[in-house]
């Protein structure tokens, strides 16, 4: 809410600095967002006086005036405006000045003639509404002198909370002034003169929605003549930031401004038969809109009607049929109390929301109907004439009481942490205008209210009864008072110590594993990306991703296999339309704008969620997924470039597996093809008991680049799961003691055929190396001569040993004898020796 | 033969073996000279066969004269020896000589990411204090999002939290971190010290300030007793922890699920609380809303309001790693330009 201090010191002495005041409000809860200096932006505008108004002998519309500025020669200036006359006094732009909208005034010639500046309007100043004729200023303003220092003034920008409706305006926000500062508070006088006959021959309102409107205020003024708002009216909306329109709709908004009170003024000629209907919409009504839409009305909208139909959107948009116009005089004036949740839904409804509807919408004062519309009245007679009819009708006269609510001084010190004694907490009350006494039966202390009310018993400890001021709706409990104690002595005041409280039991942390698994993969060479969660619902479609790998089922991992893709209902766009179940495509996109910067080398990880729906409910679990291009390892003066490969992903698999405790995971090859090259793609699996991980490795399909526009043309993607991934625990390492005796090292070179994958001859191998086989490694992979073109030589190195003795050369020969015939008859390998 | 000139012999045959030891040029020429004198059929030893014709009385003279020469040819002989080796060894490391102000060879490590780096050290410094860290589910219901949080249907705080809804009825993205408080609080029992990080997602238009998703680290302390003075202190080590010693500023706040509710400012870390563009000119910069936790969210959460208190707090992961690494604009996070990453070294 915009607050201009002129405005504001009508209610409140401010002997503060603006800055100062915008830092004691802050404090009190009021944050003060921005202060704004309004009218810096006139520059080299100041205050002259017409000497002289004639003809401008080329042009009929304009005239040449001279002009006193208070020092110098009077300024030649020419004006198009007609309602100069000598002797007025008028703002000035001077050559060289600037004024709001960035436009620069300089030295001109107009039809021939020299012009050494401009008079300005209202309106080019944002000073009022008015851009037709010049802004008359009041004779008393001091010649020469700028306009910024006569008009200017500090807007502060008050950012008040929802549960504060009550300081969404200028009276609202002097009673925060006056506890912060002590300072007396001042209401406008508000006192109307009826000069006309008795309102009942005028206006009759009926509620049929009593639950809807609690209350109706209504006034009537005669003989109104419309026109423009006095000057000094105009300048505060427009400080305030709000338009000037016309005499009548400004006291309206006025008030708005002033006391929080959204009121509405009708054309009384378009209020047939004088009389007002407060109910629901009826299917199939229409209503013009003050924004000039039309708009068809649904049955739980509650409108404002006369006989014939809808005026208005109750507490949000009157209609434009009754809009107050040039020619209305009955203006029928509405101040009515509305349900803020039936307002807040209407808003949402029609998309409408407006100043008016937020302040129905935080809930409103009951008495200020009556004063509203009292002050409407007395604002409307003061600037537009007529007279107002005697009376007011007012569906429910009768203004409850303030409201009750005991606290315990020695609950709100336990609260806040710091002792405040009962009279101290008082004293603080009274500054926001909360008056107390001791209460004398014990009342229940009320702990909570709806949705989950609680009363207790005071029990033995001191009472204190408070009672709450109409306007602070916002006061239920006693932790409300709490903070009303705390926020008037100052949250500064507050001592700050460490808990000195019984700690929670100890738990491990779930980010610990992902922070080792960060780690080692950043030390591996990848960098860390962060992506969207929610993306487009094409890239499922671009990308096909496969679902992960269903057997033996992976513990915590079902959403994948069965889960459908869960959408947002609302997107703000399609590209973040639905949530992803994959990373791989987040990833590819991570690439496509890293080789738009010109980046070749891209080596990236992401640790994120996937979701599905099962069923019909949510499932989310942790996935690891990498991409990698270009070069591993790049070009340096003392080597050559390697680029990235599938063996890389294989590697930094088995890395994962170590740090994770879980076995070098094993690869069967996955011969799908599209989104992945046909010969070069994996899963991969590693489990130890209830430990797993799996997940798919593949270079990525050309036709995959190319739908991301990719110039990369390799690149391999991994996407595991691991149900390890959202456990807190790290497996722990269990030691196998050094052994005592040595171990023996063999070589041996299998010849398979091409068909046989590496996987296969090493199963075979440890199958017949037995329990004196313990160590085996892949050193040398062969094709050519002299091999046959069918053929490839894998070298393997075995390690055996016993635990228990040094192995004799016989049992090493037996041992490995029994590897080379079980290659030799179950996967037709020969060996070279 | 005679003693005189046996001896003289083997002086001179001593003489002669050490000059041309210093001389040797090489190994090999070591190697001869050590087969002349010293083998079985060396110059000694051919010298000592004249040893017979002597008389038995300077027979053991000859002999110690011998063995002196021999141990003082040896010596010359390992002396040149080891002065060769001295000079070939100096030669071939001057040889290997490589330019040492070369850089190394690259070992490339990728970089973190700032965001589960900063939630990394958020973690950090609460763990100390005894918070430990859980995680609520992302896609949330409506009730545990803003019901349970004292905010039903329809409450105009709502506004505050622009939300996205998702196709399972009741379900919605969870706008904030503070649902993980009520499954805290219903899934365990006071002494409560809980730290919820995790990503939020809000209907909102991305800007250099603003993202649709977006992270958070949700605090949580229940017991008996604790109070606005505990929260103060813990707030203050905390900014004081990323922050480094900075003022700070507690004041009042406005959150429906606090009562009461608090702002929490740190002196601005662009211009040290002079007042610069970067803190609005107020000096200060507001890093987390907190409060003390609302006796409607305690009740919920099966915890008596009457006998315990507590406080929560959330603050936005991205505006703390902001100010910490003065990243200027909020979109670097989830673009993931490797221009921005490669910077976390």
């Amino acid at each position: 809410m915009r607050v201009p201090l002129a405005w504001l010191r009508e209610y409140v002495d401010v002997q503060l600095t603006p800055e100062q005041l915008a830092e004691r409000l802050t404090l009190l809860g009021m944050e003060v967002k921005g202060i704004e200096q309004w009218g810096a932006d006139w520059r080299s505008v100041v205050v002259g006086e017409l000497l002289t108004v004639e003809k401008h002998p080329y042009a009929d519309r304009l005239h040449l005036t001279t002009v006193n500025i208070g020092s110098g020669e009077p300024l030649h200036i020419v004006c198009g405006a007609h309602n100069i006359a000598p002797g007025q006094r008028v703002p000035v732009a001077l050559p060289g000045a600037v004024l709001p909208g960035d436009r620069h005034i300089e030295r001109t010639e107009k039809m021939g003639i020299a012009s050494e500046g401009m008079l300005c309007s209202g309106d080019e100043l944002r000073i009022t509404a008015d851009a037709e004729g010049i802004l008359i200023l009041p004779a008393e303003m001091p010649l020469g002198r700028q306009l910024s220092d006569l008009y200017g003034d500090a807007v502060l920008d008050v950012d008040v909370k929802p549960n504060r409706g009550d300081a969404l305006c200028l009276i609202g926000l002097a009673r925060e002034v006056a506890a912060a500062t002590g300072a007396a508070l001042r209401w406008p006088e508000i006192a109307v003169e009826e000069a006309g006959g008795p309102i009942a021959e005028r206006l009759r309102v009926e509620v049929r929605e009593p639950e809807l409107c609690t209350r109706f205020v209504g006034r009537w003024v005669s003989g109104a003549r419309i026109g423009p708002s006095p000057d000094w009216v105009q300048m505060r909306l427009q400080t305030a930031g709000m338009r000037p329109i016309n005499n009548v709709v400004d006291a309206s908004n006025y008030v708005m401004l002033e006391l929080g009170k959204p009121t509405h003024t009708f054309d009384g000629a378009a209020v047939n038969d004088g009389k007002i209907i407060v109910r629901r919409a009826f299917q199939g009504e229409r209503l013009e809109t003050l924004d000039h839409v039309d708009r068809e009305l649904t049955e739980d909208t509650l409108i404002i009607a006369d006989p014939r139909g809808p005026i208005g959107i109750a507490g949000v948009m009157g209609g434009a049929d009754s809009e107050i116009g040039d020619r209305t005089t009955e203006i029928a004036i509405e101040s009515a109390i509305f349900d803020p949740v039936s307002i807040r839904r209407t808003g949402h409804r029609y998309a409408l929301r407006s100043e008016a509807s937020l302040r129905f919408e935080k809930g409103q004062e009951f008495r200020l109907a009556r004063i509203g519309a009292d002050r409407v009245a007395q604002l409307t007679l003061a600037w537009a004439g007529g007279s107002v009819a005697r009376g007011r009708v007012d569906t429910a006269p009768a203004e409850p009481n303030s409201s009750q609510l005991a606290f315990r001084p020695r609950r709100v010190s336990k609260l806040l942490g710091t002792d405040v004694t009962a009279a101290e907490q008082r004293a603080l009350l009274r500054r926001v205008g909360i008056e107390t006494e001791e209460a004398g039966t014990a009342p229940r202390i009320q702990v909570a209210v709806d949705p989950r009310p609680l009363a207790v018993p005071a029990g033995e400890d001191l009472v204190i009864v408070a009672t709450v001021p109409t306007w602070r709706r916002d006061l239920a409990i006693e932790a409300d008072l709490a903070e009303e104690i705390a926020r008037v002595r100052g949250y500064e005041s507050t001592p700050a110590h460490l808990p000195a409280t019984l700690m929670p039991a100890y738990r491990p942390s779930p980010l610990k594993v992902r922070d080792m698994i960060r780690e080692t993969l950043a030390g591996a060479g990848l960098t860390e990306v962060v992506t969207h969660a929610l993306v487009s619902s094409l890239d499922e479609a671009r990308l096909l991703w496969p679902e992960d790998t269903s057997e033996p089922a992976i513990p915590g991992d079902l959403a994948a296999q069965s889960g459908d893709e869960i959408v947002v209902t609302n997107p703000l766009s399609a590209q973040h339309s639905v949530l992803r179940r994959h990373l791989a495509a987040s990833l590819l996109d991570v690439l496509s704008l890293n080789e738009r910067q010109g980046r070749g080398d891209v080596a990236v990880f992401e640790i994120g969620k996937g979701y599905a729906r099962v069923g019909d409910g949510p499932r989310e679990w942790t996935r690891l997924a990498f991409l990698m291009t270009g070069a591993a390892e790049p070009a340096s003066w003392n080597r050559v470039a390697r680029p990235y490969d599938l063996d890389d992903a294989r590697g930094i698999a088995e890395l994962l597996c170590q740090r994770l405790g879980l076995p070098t995971p094993s690869y069967v090859p996955d011969a799908r093809g599209f989104p992945f090259h046909p010969g070069r793609a994996l899963v991969a699996r590693a489990e130890a008991g209830s430990e797993a991980l799996s997940g798919r490795m593949a270079e990525m399909h050309p036709d995959v680049l190319a739908r991301w526009d990719l110039r990369a043309q390799r690149v391999i993607i991994a996407e595991l799961a691991s149900p390890v991934l959202d456990s807190a625990v790290p497996a722990r390492v269990r030691v196998e003691p050094i052994p005592r005796f040595p171990e023996v090292e063999r070589d041996l070179a299998v010849i398979v055929a091409e068909g046989h994958t590496a996987a296969e001859v090493e199963a075979t191998i440890r199958r017949h190396g037995g329990a004196l086989l313990r160590g085996l490694r892949l050193f040398d992979l062969y094709r050519g001569a002299p091999l046959a073109a069918t053929e490839k030589s894998l070298a393997y190195r075995l390690v055996l040993g016993a635990r228990d003795r040094t192995l004799t050369e016989a049992e090493v020969d037996a041992a490995v004898a029994g590897v080379r015939s079980g290659l030799e008859s179950e996967i037709g390998a020969h060996l070279r020796t | 033969m005679d003693f005189e000139s046996l001896s003289a012999d083997l002086r001179a045959l001593q003489q002669r073996a050490l000059d041309e030891a210093a001389a040797a040029p090489d190994p090999e020429s070591l190697e001869l000279l050590q087969i002349r004198y010293l083998s079985k059929k060396g110059e000694i030893t051919t010298v000592l066969r004249g040893i017979g014709a002597l008389p038995a009385e300077d027979r053991p003279r000859v002999g110690a004269i011998a063995n002196a020469v021999s141990e003082a040819v040896k010596a010359a002989l390992a002396a040149r020896e080891a002065e060769l080796h001295a000079e070939v060894q100096t030669f071939r490391l001057a040889g290997e000589r490589v330019d040492v102000t070369l850089p190394g060879r690259p070992r490339s490590r990728g970089t973190l990411h700032p965001i589960p780096e900063t939630m990394a050290a958020i973690a950090e410094v609460f763990g100390r204090f005894g918070f430990v860290v859980y995680e609520g589910p992302e896609v949330e219901d409506d009730l545990t999002n803003f019901q349970m949080l004292n905010m039903p249907p329809d409450h105009p705080a709502r506004d505050l939290w622009d939300t996205l809804y998702v196709d399972i009825p009741g379900r919605l993205l969870r706008t904030h971190t503070s649902p993980g408080q009520m499954r805290v609080m219903q899934s365990t029992k006071p002494p409560i010290r809980a730290l919820l990080p995790g990503r939020c997602f809000r209907y909102e238009a991305v800007d250099a300030s603003h993202g649709f998703e977006f992270f958070q680290v949700e605090g949580l302390m229940v017991d008996e007793g604790t109070s606005l003075a505990d929260l103060k202190g813990l707030l203050d080590e905390f900014a004081h922890a990323l922050f480094g010693p900075r003022k700070t500023r507690f004041r009042p706040g406005y959150y429906p699920f606090t009562e009461p509710s608090v702002a929490f400012d740190v002196e601005c870390v662009v211009c040290d609380g002079v007042g610069c563009p970067a803190c609005s000119r107020s000096g200060w910069m507001t890093i987390l809303g907190a409060g003390m936790v609302h006796p409607v969210v305690l009740q919920y959460g099966g915890i008596d309001p009457e006998r315990y208190q507590g406080f929560a707090f959330g603050m936005g992961v991205e505006r703390i790693a902001n100010l910490r690494h003065a990243v200027p604009d909020l979109r670097y996070y989830l673009e993931n330009d490797l221009r921005f990453l490669e910077q976390f070294r």
